[in-house]
């Protein structure tokens, strides 16, 4: 039978060996570890992976095997099967007209979702996001598709106007100028895709 | 992944210090526009550069939007005119002046360069006529920008056309003295002239060169000035020793570079034309903050000119290149830190007060580019004295195996002290004091080369 392939996605308190932990467990079972990402955020780790499996691993089998982890921190497991393939080579590799937006005012509430409801209203699709904060100030960095975004000109005023309303200082710039200027490693013929 | 301080970091850079590309130029090769006469090949001339630069400046100005960093100068560099004109009359190359003129306007490019001989060992005939025709070939046209090469580290320095370029010089301020002398700052002397520099009013397409070719000058000093300053602040004054500015000046210089080659890089693929070069230098402009006079001050002269000030250009000129040439696949051209006094607002004032004079701008020639580059003198300055001040800066080049220029400007009737203006990127300053004038006509009248220095020996 064919195998079987999962999207497993963990949170734990951050703590030494959960990588230890979570991939003896994929071992045991038998699975070849195809991609992960993870991150910690405020002393929470969290992880997502993919996987594949012989076809009798189950979501209970691999659900008890995260369960059995010993630790004095509760680790939690979200398993899902995937029927449809993947398109992991795609990854890492960005749309050629991929910007990114950065948004800066004093913190306060709802500042993501100023941004998330502009991008949504406008079918723009958000890659990445990354945001800090410090006692005054809330950064967000958007990194956004916008192939299909007909006038550059009008999405720019649009920006001005949002950040106008809502006392936030927005640049938009192609996410190239960043590459360029922060990616030692990469080469401008393969930035602008030569 | 997302790093959100190097994302702001270019933001500081991009939005707030004015990133901005300094020129994209495009170099056309126009040897084989040669006709049976000179209206056949005037009219090659035009035909060829329509077609290479037709879509130039739309194309710059498109990657410029799609990139949000403006592209300041659209200019063509072309095949030094006296080669494609071999043979011609002095009327023959004014008429080829205003075919080239013509061709920078249908283009919609402002100003265009290669209006040039080279003539570091000798002269034919016909050089002889180009440098007789280019006061009028200047003063008749709106866009040109002339040239010429005297002088090399390889085969010395010509002081016969030196001392013809005194007199040029003169004729040149002479006929375009209802703009005070405007016509001189479109004419530069050089030594070691290179064929890939971007920058005008120097810049060709040298006969080295492919047919058409695309050089890039990065952004500007204001950049590497408003960095200094926020990170001085930032850090503490007494964190910082001179080894720490030049680390981050290289930095800073990394990252511009990095963005005017990719700018560069975008326009030559969507135009299907050879990216060339990308050339370092710091070109300031007229506009407040963008000087690089405004640097030296922040490394530590109250005003440029003072004792110190020679040193502090050696490190920023180093800083910039070390950074640049990291960054970038190709550099090339002057690559240097510019001191073109009417163009630097901070430059000008230094002249005013009294603490730059034209040997202390020589002395800083010695460690950066380009040379005596815009600087306005007394319409009364003579001829000789001219071509004297220009042989100094020439065996600078010469002996030193680098680049160095002279842009003078005898401003006609006026004296040091007085104000000249020509306006927009060309700016303003005292006209500045000739010392020791009417000292210097019995060298000049010698004539014949000064020998190329000994390649060896270096102590």
């Amino acid at each position: 039978m064919k195998n079987k392939q999962f999207v497993i996605s963990v949170m734990s308190k951050d703590r030494p060996g959960i990588i230890a932990d979570i991939t003896s467990v994929i071992f045991d079972l038998g699975g070849d570890l195809a991609d992960l990402n993870q991150s910690v955020l405020g002393g929470y780790f969290t992880m997502i992976l993919i996987a594949e499996f012989d076809s009798q691993v189950t979501v209970e089998a691999l659900l008890s095997g995260f369960a059995e982890i010993i630790s004095g921190t509760a680790l939690e497991a979200m398993i899902k099967e995937i029927e449809s393939d993947l398109e992991l080579e795609k990854q890492g590799s960005l749309p050629s007209e991929t910007f990114v937006v950065t948004a800066q005012g004093r913190n306060r509430k709802g500042l993501v979702k100023v941004l998330g409801d502009f991008f949504y209203e406008r079918n723009i699709n958000v890659l990445d996001l990354v945001t800090t904060s410090n006692d005054t100030l809330y950064t967000m960095i958007f990194q956004v598709d916008l192939s299909h975004i007909m006038s550059m000109g009008d999405l720019r005023e649009e920006l001005a106007l949002l950040g106008r309303e809502e006392d936030l200082e927005l640049v938009l710039q192609h996410n190239d100028i960043y590459m360029a200027t922060n990616e030692v490693g990469m080469t401008l013929d393969t930035i602008i895709g030569d | 992944m997302l790093r959100s301080d190097q994302i702001m970091a270019t933001v500081e850079m991009v939005q707030k210090e004015n990133l901005d590309v300094r020129t994209v130029t495009m170099g056309i090769n126009l040897l084989d526009c040669r006709g049976g006469d000179v209206h056949q090949t005037c009219q090659r001339v035009e035909e060829k550069i329509a077609r290479y630069a037709k879509d130039f400046v739309s194309k710059c100005e498109e990657v410029a939007v799609k990139y949000g960093i403006p592209v300041i100068n659209k200019r063509i560099s072309v095949t030094p005119a006296a080669l494609v004109g071999a043979g011609f009359g002095v009327e023959d190359f004014i008429l080829l002046a205003q075919s080239l003129d013509n061709a920078a306007e249908n283009v919609g490019v402002d100003i265009l360069g290669g209006f040039t001989a080279h003539v570091e060992k000798g002269m034919t005939e016909s050089d002889r006529a180009f440098i007789a025709s280019i006061p009028k070939a200047l003063a008749v046209t709106k866009r040109l920008c002339a040239s010429i090469n005297v002088g090399s580290s390889h085969k010395g320095i010509n002081m016969d056309a030196v001392a013809m370029i005194g007199h040029t010089i003169k004729e040149l301020a002479n006929q375009t003295s209802d703009m005070g002398g405007f016509g001189a700052a479109k004419f530069v002397v050089f030594c070691n002239q290179p064929g890939d520099n971007p920058f005008m009013a120097g810049a060709i397409h040298g006969v080295e060169e492919g047919d058409v070719v695309l050089n890039v000058g990065v952004s500007g000093p204001g950049v590497i000035a408003r960095s200094l300053e926020r990170t001085i602040n930032k850090r503490g004054r007494e964190n910082f020793k001179l080894d720490d500015i030049a680390e981050e000046i290289k930095q800073i210089t990394f990252r511009v570079t990095r963005c005017g080659e990719l700018i560069g890089r975008q326009v030559s693929k969507e135009l299907g034309v050879e990216f060339g070069v990308v050339d370092l230098s710091l070109a300031p402009t007229p506009k407040i903050g963008d000087s690089v006079g405004e640097i030296l001050q922040i490394l530590g002269v109250d005003d440029v000119g003072a004792p110190g000030t020679t040193a502090i250009v050696a490190l920023l000129n180093d800083a910039v290149k070390k950074g640049g040439i990291f960054a970038s696949k190709a550099v090339g051209g002057l690559s240097g830190a510019f001191v073109p006094v009417m163009e630097d607002a901070v430059l000008a004032e230094a002249v005013a007060k009294g603490a730059l004079t034209i040997e202390k701008l020589e002395a800083l020639t010695c460690v950066c580019s380009v040379g005596l580059d815009m600087v306005p003198i007394p319409g009364d300055v003579d001829a000789a004295t001219i071509s004297a001040i220009i042989a100094d800066e020439m065996a600078i080049g010469m002996v030193n195996n680098k680049t160095t220029a002279a842009r003078l400007i005898p401003v006609p009737g006026k004296k040091a002290g007085e104000i000249v203006s020509f306006g927009g990127l060309f700016g303003t300053s005292p006209i500045m004091k000739v010392r020791n004038m009417n000292k210097s006509s019995r060298f000049i009248a010698w004539g014949g080369r000064i020998p190329a220095p000994i390649h060896s020996f270096k102590n």
